[in-house]
């Protein structure tokens, strides 16, 4: 027994050493925390519930916005079941002034067929506040799985049917994906060229999001994904229950010049304000183009880079964006692209992209650390666009530049900004001048830099 | 000495309590201090044993304690270890209502609580057998091998190719936990059902998984007419046939000192067998 299981870990490459994503609960918690007025019951031992605290600061949660409880199980409640101590915590949280309780489940409840669907249907009427059963258990898949089942639960669940659809209207889908340190700067992007164009958001699936806005969710008239890596089941869902038709489908999210540009007529053209996406574009443009003048000839040297072989580790949201804007931004030359997700339609994109593009690097979808290492290894680039794994992941390699522009990235923190957009622009190309000119402070990198 | 433990396993229904409680007297009446742990959510296995009631379990009482904020330290052993009239101790590990929980993992909770306490170690105990519920379905029903309480299986089948194929699936629990911890086969009970050849399948059975036969068990009412009167066959007709095998078997059991890691078979060989002896044509 013990030999098959060695042989089967030492031979297959296909096998996840080392991986980059959290589990389903962690993702299930990001979107259910982004809920304001609301409540988290984690029904799960406690250290499950770190998964939650872990969201809860992807969410960027206030205390005073939404409240999280746990059933801390223990082996009690593994041997004969948690379900009363759920129902006991669920009454408990009578007290608690909240719209919503959203019960997630971990692994260890629902190996053992704790039935959490039941238990809030039988205390429904007993509570003030909806009771919203999501099984998430960690088995279920990555992050990214549990935001789709989070997803999914609350559509069906809250968001109540609208004849009547809002003109010009847009509900935005799974912006907190990749729980990048940008992706609240990202949403601000988006929120800001719709107000601009004159669009309302009806609601935001999810951050800082209200009950209310989810319950109306179907009188918007198009829903905006924003993300390469989940939530697209629930923007086919909003399509085919509620006909919210979805825009902005098959092109990536606006990092770079192309894609913003693309992704900005996209918008005008659907919503019949081209004059005014021309506008934005034409602005946006000259404003990178002429701080980039400015500050060009001191500032950044990025014109450096050109042709020089590089990789992209990222999860898809930003990864597939930034292979573009590697090779018109930058005049790399993308010889890796490794994915953290591997969702079909986010595929196609980045297929398409690269044939576009006339490039054929070396794609990793649904990469982990292993495999991103022994990629790493055999393209040996000499720019890696990634987060702070590569950064230790490539020590051993021949490659000087490492950008961190995704998570976890330990060196810089980060507040507010985006990637999205012109200001996104400006703060890649920062990321990129600050690791050039870091490499003065190390002799050995500016060997290996081979200037 | 070291303590023998011993677990019988085998398909549900097959004979194992009725089994396990006459091997424990037949072993009591040599003189050995004998502990019977039930590990079945059913918590019948002692129930011969104890004149027809059903213990308190381990778990009932560790459960008891958590409802009042106390944790499995709250247990002594005196709570759920019984020792019956005829001197045999007896343990039921008890598990979660049907439909609910886990009851493998209450098993091995159960089994941790009496180690912790040091439950053999107080009573002395020479042997303790294990009766484990049905086949090994899940991870949790096979901790019992997995941590290396049960040292000796013992596996029970009659001439059934369903018992034959559930003893075929324990092997594979076992040979896939021998390394680790160190469990080994003991060999085949035949419990008798009265199938043709039965004696002869269940020889063959066991040598073709590199085993032995250890006692062919052979029907007889005087098992149902015990248990009606809640008593163990050695104790309702001490002197009748059926209880000089149930000796002997606990004989043959004491004195094995040749354990095993079995060779599970593949189902076409087993169907094989057993076409060979039922006569029948594929």
């Amino acid at each position: 027994m013990g030999d098959k299981r060695i042989e089967l870990l030492s031979t297959s490459t296909e096998r996840c050493f080392d991986p980059y994503l959290r589990c389903a609960l962690n993702g299930a918690a990001q979107t259910v925390l982004g809920v304001k007025g609301c409540g988290t019951l984690t029904h799960g031992p406690q250290g499950c519930e770190y998964l939650v605290y872990d969201a809860f600061g992807h969410q960027d949660c206030d205390y005073t916005e939404v409240e999280t409880l746990c059933t801390k199980l223990c082996e009690n409640e593994i041997v004969h079941g948690g379900e009363d101590l759920l129902a006991h915590t669920i009454l408990e949280a009578k007290e608690l002034n909240i719209q919503a309780l959203f019960v997630l489940t971990a692994c260890g409840p629902e190996i053992v067929g704790d039935d959490i669907v039941s238990v809030c249907r039988d205390l429904q009427p007993q509570v003030p506040f909806k009771l919203v059963p999501i099984e998430s258990a960690g088995f279920k898949g990555s992050e990214y799985d549990g935001i789709d089942i989070a997803l999914d639960v609350i559509l069906r669940k809250l968001v109540k049917d609208s004849k009547r659809k809002i003109s010009s209207s847009v509900c935005l889908i799974a912006p907190h994906a990749n729980a990048n340190p940008t992706w609240m700067g990202d949403l601000e992007w988006v929120k800001q060229i719709l107000s601009q164009m004159g669009v309302q958001v009806v609601a935001t699936l999810t951050y800082k999001s209200t009950l209310n806005e989810i319950e109306n969710v179907a009188s918007a008239e198009t829903s905006l994904l924003l993300s390469h890596d989940a939530g697209k089941k629930a923007a086919d869902y909003l399509s085919s229950e509620f006909g919210v038709e979805q825009i902005c489908q098959g092109i990536p999210l606006p990092i770079g010049m192309t894609n913003t540009r693309r992704w900005i007529f996209d918008l005008g053209k659907r919503f019949e304000v081209q004059g005014i996406a021309k506008r934005l574009v034409a602005e946006g443009e000259r404003m990178v183009v002429e701080t980039y003048r400015r500050k060009g000839g001191y500032f950044f040297e990025v014109a450096r880079f050109q042709r020089t072989p590089a990789a992209i580790v990222a999860d898809a949201t930003i990864g597939i964006p930034l292979v573009r804007f590697a090779i018109e931004e930058l005049e790399l030359k993308p010889e890796l692209i490794a994915l953290r997700s591997s969702r079909p339609d986010a595929r196609e994109i980045l297929e398409r992209e690269v044939d576009d593009l006339g490039i054929s690097p070396k794609i990793v979808y649904g990469t982990d650390v292993y495999k991103t290492k022994k990629s790493l290894e055999e393209i040996s680039p000499e720019v890696v666009f990634g987060s702070n794994i590569e950064r230790h992941a490539i020590e051993e390699l021949w490659t000087p530049y490492i950008f961190e522009v995704v998570s976890p990235m330990r060196r810089f923190r980060v507040i507010d900004k985006a990637y999205f957009g012109y200001n996104g622009i400006l703060n890649l190309l920062e990321v990129v001048q600050n690791e050039f000119a870091d490499r003065w402070r190390s002799k050995e990198k500016r060997y290996k830099a081979r200037w | 000495m070291d303590v023998r433990q011993i677990a019988i396993y085998g398909k549900g229904g097959i004979g194992k309590s009725v089994i396990a409680s006459n091997i424990s007297m037949a072993l009591h009446e040599k003189g050995l201090n004998v502990m019977q742990v039930g590990c079945d959510p059913k918590r019948d296995s002692t129930r011969v044993l104890v004149g027809g009631r059903l213990i308190p379990t381990v778990l009932e009482k560790y459960r008891e304690e958590m409802r009042i904020g106390k944790d499995e330290n709250a247990i002594s052993l005196e709570d759920i270890v019984f020792k019956a009239r005829n001197g045999i101790y007896c343990v039921e590990s008890g598990g979660p209502e049907p439909g609910i929980g886990c009851a493998g993992r209450g098993v091995l909770t159960a089994l941790q609580i009496l180690k912790d306490l040091d439950a053999f170690g107080k009573y002395e105990i020479d042997v303790a057998i294990y009766d484990v519920l049905g086949d090994v379905v899940c991870g949790g029903f096979a901790m019992p091998m997995r941590k290396g309480y049960a040292r000796e299986i013992y596996i029970v089948v009659s001439g059934e190719l369903m018992a034959l194929y559930a003893a075929n699936n324990i092997c594979k629990a076992i040979k896939r936990f021998a390394e680790r911890s160190g469990i080994r086969m003991g060999g085949i009970i035949c419990n008798s059902r009265n199938v043709k050849n039965e004696e002869e399948v269940a020889k063959e059975f066991s040598e073709r998984i590199g085993s032995k036969l250890v006692h062919f068990i052979p029907r007889d009412d005087i098992v149902q007419s015990a248990e009606i009167n809640r008593k163990t066959v050695v104790e309702y007709a001490p002197k009748s046939n059926q209880t000089r095998v149930y000796r002997d078997l606990a004989g043959e059991i004491i004195k094995n000192k040749s354990f095993d890691i079995p060779t599970p078979m593949e189902m076409d060989e087993l169907e094989r067998l057993m076409m060979k002896f039922s006569g029948e044509v594929i």
